[in-house]
Formats: C-alpha cells, structure tokens, sequence
C-alpha cells in the first residue's frame, strides 16, 4: 500500500494524471480523520471526560462551553456567538506573547549584538581578535553589529535613501542576499533529503522478503500511465 | 444587543490581554495559579479550534459532490479516506499501537499518512531543481551574490563538497553563524517588533478583523 | 533559436532524470565520503555526555511525516544517546499528524536499548493549544499531560520522579519542522523556566535558528539530514543519514552543475543579443 501510493504521488512528474489526484485526496480525507480521531480522544477523553469523571473538575466545562462557541460559525444566525471564544482566545493569546517576546527576541538578541568590541585578556590586557572562525571573535562581532544595523535601516527607513544612507542600506542588500542565498542552499539539501528519505524507503521494498512491491508497482503504474496517455493522446504535457 | 455582539467581544480581548502581559511580572502564587488555568483552558479550547478548521474542508467537497462538479469523485475519496480513518480511529480508542503492536488506526496511519505525506513533500526535489536550472542565473551584483552564497552553502554542508573543496566547510560554517545570523537577527527583530504593535493593537481595539462571524 | 535558447528549455522532465539518478545510484552504490563534525550539532551531543545519569531529559518531537526523512534519523540518534547516558527520557510531540510516528520511533528504540516505559522512558503524547501547552508544562506537567499516550496516568511513574513542571526538566530538545518548535519553546518555556535548550530542525527552518544559538538561546542545532548524519557519527552508530550523504552530495553537486549551465547558456544569449544590437 505504501509503496503503491508513494508511486501514485511520483508519476505527477510525468504530468498531473488520475492516479495523483486520487493519492492527493486520498491523502486529505486520511489527513483530516487522523486529525478528528486525535482531537477526540486527547482533548474530549483525556482533557475533558476523565478529569470531570475521575476528578470532578467541573471547572474544566468553561473552556468547553468557549471551545463550543466557536462551533456556532456553522449556524449563520448565532456565528456572532463564536466571537467570545475568539475574543478569549486571542485575548490571551496577545498577553501571553508580548513579554515573552520582548524578552526573548528583542532585548536577548540586541543584547547579543551590542557586544563590547575588545576583549579582556590574561593579564588584564584588552585584545582585538581577528579569528574569522570564532562567531564570537571582535571581528565577527564588528561584522554582525553592521548586519544587523544595515538590514534594519534598509527596511525600516522607507525614505529615499541617499548619500551615507545609500551605502547604509546597499550593505544591507548585500548582507540579505547573502543570507537568502545561504537559505536557499539550505532549501535545496532539505527538499533533497525528503527525496533520499521517500527514496531509500523504496529501495527498502524493493527486497525480495517484501516481495518486491516496488518492482511490480512500478510497472503497473507506468502502464497505467501509459494507459491513461494513450486515452488522452494530442494533449501536451504542462510546463511548469 | 450592539454591546453583546461587538463591544462585550472587544472587551473581554482587552481584559484577557492586559490581565495575562501582566501576569508575565507578578510572579505570586495565585497569579501562576491563574496562568496554570488559562493555558489548561487554551488547550482544550485549541482541540476545538482543530477540529473547525480541519472541518471546513468538508462543506466544500460536499458541495463539489451535492452538485456533481468536475472531479467529484475525488471528493468521494476524500470523504471515504476520511470517513474510513475516523472508524478505524474510534475503533482502536484513538491508538495507533498498544504495547507496541499496530492497531487498524496505526496501519492506516503507517501505510496511507505516512508515505503519502512524505512523497508529497519529497517530489519539490524536482520542481526546485527545475527551477533552480530555469531561474537561477546572475542578471545582477545582488543576484550574482545569491547564487555565490548558495553554491558555497551548498558544497560546504556535503561530505563531496567539503573533499573537492576544503575550505568551502569553513566558509559555509562562517556565512552561516554570522553572515545570515545577523540578517536574521535583524528580521527577527523587526518581525518581534510587528508582533508586539499588532498584539497590542488588538487588545485596544484598533484590530479586529479577527473577530468576523456574522452580522454587527 | 539558438543552442543555449534550447538548452534552457529543455523538457524539465530530464531534469527530473537527473535528480533522480543522482539520488538512486549513491543509494545502490554508497562511496562513504569522511562527514566533519560541526560545533553546532557538537553542542548537544556534548551537553548530553555530561549529563549525570537519571537526569531528566525531555525530546519533543515537534514534526510530522513531511519531514520524517530529516528529523526521524536526528530523533533516533539522540534517544540513543540519551538511553545509553541512562537518562530517564521524557518525549512528546506539539504536532497532531507526527504522534503515531513518534510513539513508533520512541517504542522502537527504548526497545532497541532494553528500556522499559514508565520507568525509564514515557511518551506524553500530543496535546493541542502548542505554545499553551508548553507554558502549562511550565506550570504543572501533570494538569498539561494528565495521562500519557497509552492513558497511564502520569503522576506516580518512576520516570517523573521528583519532575513538576519543566523547571525539574536538565536538558530539552525540540526537533522541530517549523512552529511550534525551537523558537516556541525558548520564548514560551526556558525564558521563564530556566532549562538548557537545544534544538533540532530541518534545513529549510535552521537559518533562521542561528540568531538564537550566537545568543545562547539554544546551546546546539541540528541541522537537516547532514546535523543527523554528524549526530549518528559522534554516536558512533551510523544508520540513514550517513547513508544517505553520498546522495545527497550527488544531488547538490548536480544542482551546481545545473545553475551553472543555466548561466552560462544565460551568458551566451546575452552576448549574442548584444552582438546582434551592434550589428544592426
């Protein structure tokens, strides 16, 4: 079966057929079953039903009742009800995040940038070090206080940017692009490891003690690829 | 009826708000106790946030098959997937295995959710590729640096890389740690930045488009 | 049309070829090339060496199938490690879709390491609400996770001997395939509760990590498969994601070749067009 629906999901690459669009749905539907089996019994058995029973937490039907307001979206007449629960939900969804992020992603990190420049060394000596390898190198620190001032003047100051401002904000380019340059690198190794990973599954099920499911998959759904072209021959394949 | 319909809703956004910013700097014991409550709260109101989100999907493919629309066998399959998974699921008491043995739940989960979830992400390998072939070239100073970076990036995080060109694991390791720490210093920044005007937006009730649902 | 015109519109289906024998054949046929050991991934395997034995270790596996490739092998390494260390090793996941893979990948390998569930290992389970459930975690473990995944009730198991709330917690890893994950549990949990935090990711979310770890926020990160594949050598027990390096050094170098001649053929057009302006 996986190795069947692995197959389904691969002969997209030859074009957009049936057999994708039906692994594609067959996919949602199982998606969303898993999601409603989950909900039901972590949150009605184990978060709701046991402590009530077992502990007679009967606090807990408050946050039943809100999370119930919110199914009223459903019914056109009463939706305005589900506007409590989002107003809770959001409420302190807004008050928990406000410190929390202050603290931990604004003040930590220009903390981090503000670092002093010279470094103490045995004897009591400052010392500048050039060490490119050292992140934490008085180098590196110079490096990362321009990244981060660069890169926010580039997107905080919308004027024109002109003069020792043109500079300012041309670093900041150059600083972005290096950094979307590395994100894509890192892209291309993610999207290639899920491909190693969906790949040496394959070759896994194409052993003799499976039975060779792969071996045999593959052929039927080449031939039902071909098949399926036949049917709809004259059509191009779509270019992406 | 305004005040319970939009005021009330508005007003409890507020109280909840200010009330947990600043539980964040009274650490008494009844105030954690408070937070304890609200966060235990969060979480079952969260199972019933999943549950209408995921719920949506089904007015569309309903409709899709009510109507007989193009393409609505799929939607068949999508609801028999569906439908056959919860079955399976309430059969097995929501378990997936029971003292490590599969249940009907945990092989539909194995061998439907698993791989079709895996292959779906696993075939943008290609299209990236494609692209990358496609799109990727070096028509300014700015791009020309991208595609630098992204070369270096990429031989420096492989063993293949690293043995043609040695230098290229440093190099990539220097980019990374400092180069694009501290772009994404600064994004991370400014992105704390929004978060906190939007949060505080909505607890005064300048935003409210959350809100929605239904009539004034 | 020219050669480098056609060339740049070739059916991207033999690009597809490409990558896909680039992949296969290092799978079928493996080199081996040496793996270098960074000092991200160095942090956690560290951290975790000197743990003294029954400290509390918590793993939350925060993905899902999507991203199994990735964080499975990461996952696998460091519960090795941690059994090994004779950790008491508590896991959840924050992710609705990744528990059934979780309780199978927790399972196997307590298995594999001869440890025995409740005493030395639990498995939370899922809970909804994510950043909600790591504060409530926070707060009290037993009111966040009143039983564990197999519906034992979690008070009383040896495992949490003397754990209350993530404050009793040594060491937490979130192996993370977007949010919630690292950047959660630093912000929502070890900047109130005072835990060490590493993290764990896949390679599309680990640049954006590297701001926390220059910080200090995080004390390591695991990034994508090549994280896993360093993680599995320092272990000393390679599995798939050194297996899986020869391909993935494959398809990079292939990626390379690709913009490479994407450009070059990019190049020729341009002189072209350029010489035939001047002519005319």
């Amino acid at each position: 079966m996986a190795t069947g629906l692995t197959l389904c999901i691969l002969s997209f690459l030859y074009k957009d057929n049936p057999l994708f669009k039906l692994a594609e749905h067959l996919y949602v539907g199982v998606s969303v079953g898993y999601t409603i089996v989950k909900a039901y019994d972590t949150v009605l058995v184990h978060l709701i039903f046991k402590p009530i029973v077992e502990n007679g937490e009967w606090v807990l039907l408050v946050p039943v009742t809100i999370g119930s307001l919110m199914l009223t979206r459903y019914v056109p007449k009463a939706s305005w009800l589900s506007r409590y629960a989002f107003a809770f939900i959001v409420g302190v969804g807004s008050g928990l995040a406000i410190p929390r992020t202050i603290s931990s992603f604004i003040l930590k990190q220009i903390e981090d940038t503000v670092r002093p420049l010279l470094m103490l060394a045995p004897g009591g000596d400052v010392t500048f070090t050039w060490d490119l390898h050292n992140p934490a190198s008085s180098l590196n620190v110079i490096i990362i206080l321009i990244g981060v001032t660069s890169v926010l003047f580039y997107f905080f100051f919308s004027v024109e940017h002109t003069g020792p401002g043109r500079v300012v904000a041309r670093t900041g380019v150059m600083f972005l692009m290096i950094s979307f340059g590395a994100a894509f690198g890192y892209t291309v190794m993610a999207r290639m490891s899920l491909l190693i990973g969906r790949l040496t599954d394959l070759i896994e099920f194409s052993d003799a003690s499976y039975g060779r499911p792969t071996v045999w998959l593959a052929l039927v759904t080449i031939g039902t690829l071909i098949f399926l072209s036949r049917r709809t021959q004259g059509e191009p394949p779509d270019q992406h | 009826m305004i005040f319970l319909r939009r005021q009330l809703p508005l007003l409890i956004t507020m109280i909840t708000g200010l009330v947990f910013a600043g539980q964040y700097y009274v650490p008494h014991p009844a105030s954690e106790q408070v937070l304890t409550s609200a966060t235990k709260w969060m979480q079952i109101i969260g199972g019933f946030a999943l549950v209408l989100g995921v719920t949506s999907l089904f007015h569309v493919h309903a409709a899709k098959i009510r109507r007989k629309e193009a393409g609505w066998g799929y939607s068949v399959v999508l609801y028999a997937g569906m439908l056959g998974t919860i079955a399976v699921g309430f059969w097995a008491n929501g378990k997936e295995s029971v003292e490590g043995v599969s249940t009907a739940f945990g092989w539909v989960y194995n061998f439907m959710m698993v791989p079709l979830q895996g292959t779906m992400f696993a075939i943008l390998a290609f299209f990236i590729a494609s692209a990358a072939y496609r799109s990727f070239r070096a028509r300014s100073r700015e791009a020309a640096v991208l595609l630098i970076a992204a070369v270096i990036v990429m031989m420096g995080r492989v063993p293949l890389g690293e043995y043609l060109i040695p230098m290229s694991g440093d190099l990539s390791q220097w980019i990374l740690n400092v180069l694009n720490a501290s772009v994404r210093r600064a994004i991370l920044i400014g992105v704390s930045l929004g978060t906190v005007a939007l949060s505080l937006k909505i607890i005064f009730g300048v935003e409210r488009s959350y809100l929605g649902g239904g009539k004034e | 049309m020219s050669f480098a015109e056609r060339m740049l519109k070739i059916d991207r289906r033999i690009i597809f070829v490409v990558i896909g024998l680039c992949t296969l054949l290092p799978l079928l046929y493996p080199v081996g090339l040496p793996i270098k050991i960074s000092s991200e991934v160095r942090g956690v395997y560290d951290y975790i060496e000197q743990m003294p034995e029954r400290s509390v270790f918590l793993l939350s596996i925060d993905f899902d199938p999507a991203s199994k490739p990735e964080l499975y092998p990461q996952a696998v390494a460091i519960l090795r490690h941690a059994f090994r260390k004779n950790l008491r090793v508590v896991t959840m996941t924050l992710w609705v879709s990744g528990t059934g893979m979780a309780d199978q990948l927790v399972t196997q390998v307590a298995q594999e390491m001869g440890k025995e569930r409740g005493k030395d290992y639990t498995f939370l389970g899922w809970s909804p609400g994510g950043t909600a459930v790591i504060i409530n975690l926070g707060q009290d473990l037993y009111n966040t996770f009143p039983s564990d995944y197999a519906g034992k009730t979690t008070k009383g198991q040896p495992v949490l001997d003397g754990v209350q709330s993530l404050r009793d917690v040594s060491y937490a890893v979130s192996l993370a395939a977007g949010n919630p994950g690292v950047e959660a549990w630093y912000v929502f949990g070890k900047d109130k509760y005072k835990f060490e935090l590493g993290g764990g990711c896949t390679g599309v979310i680990a640049p954006g990590l590297y701001p926390l770890l220059r910080s200090g926020q995080i004390n390591g990160l695991i990034g994508g498969l090549r994280g896993a594949a360093e993680y599995e050598i320092l272990i000393g027990q390679k599995g798939r994601a050194v297996a899986g390096m020869d391909a993935q050094s494959a398809t990079h170098l292939a990626i390379i070749v690709l913009v490479a001649l994407c450009n070059i053929f990019y190049f020729s057009m341009r002189r072209q067009a350029r010489r035939q302006g001047e002519r005319s």
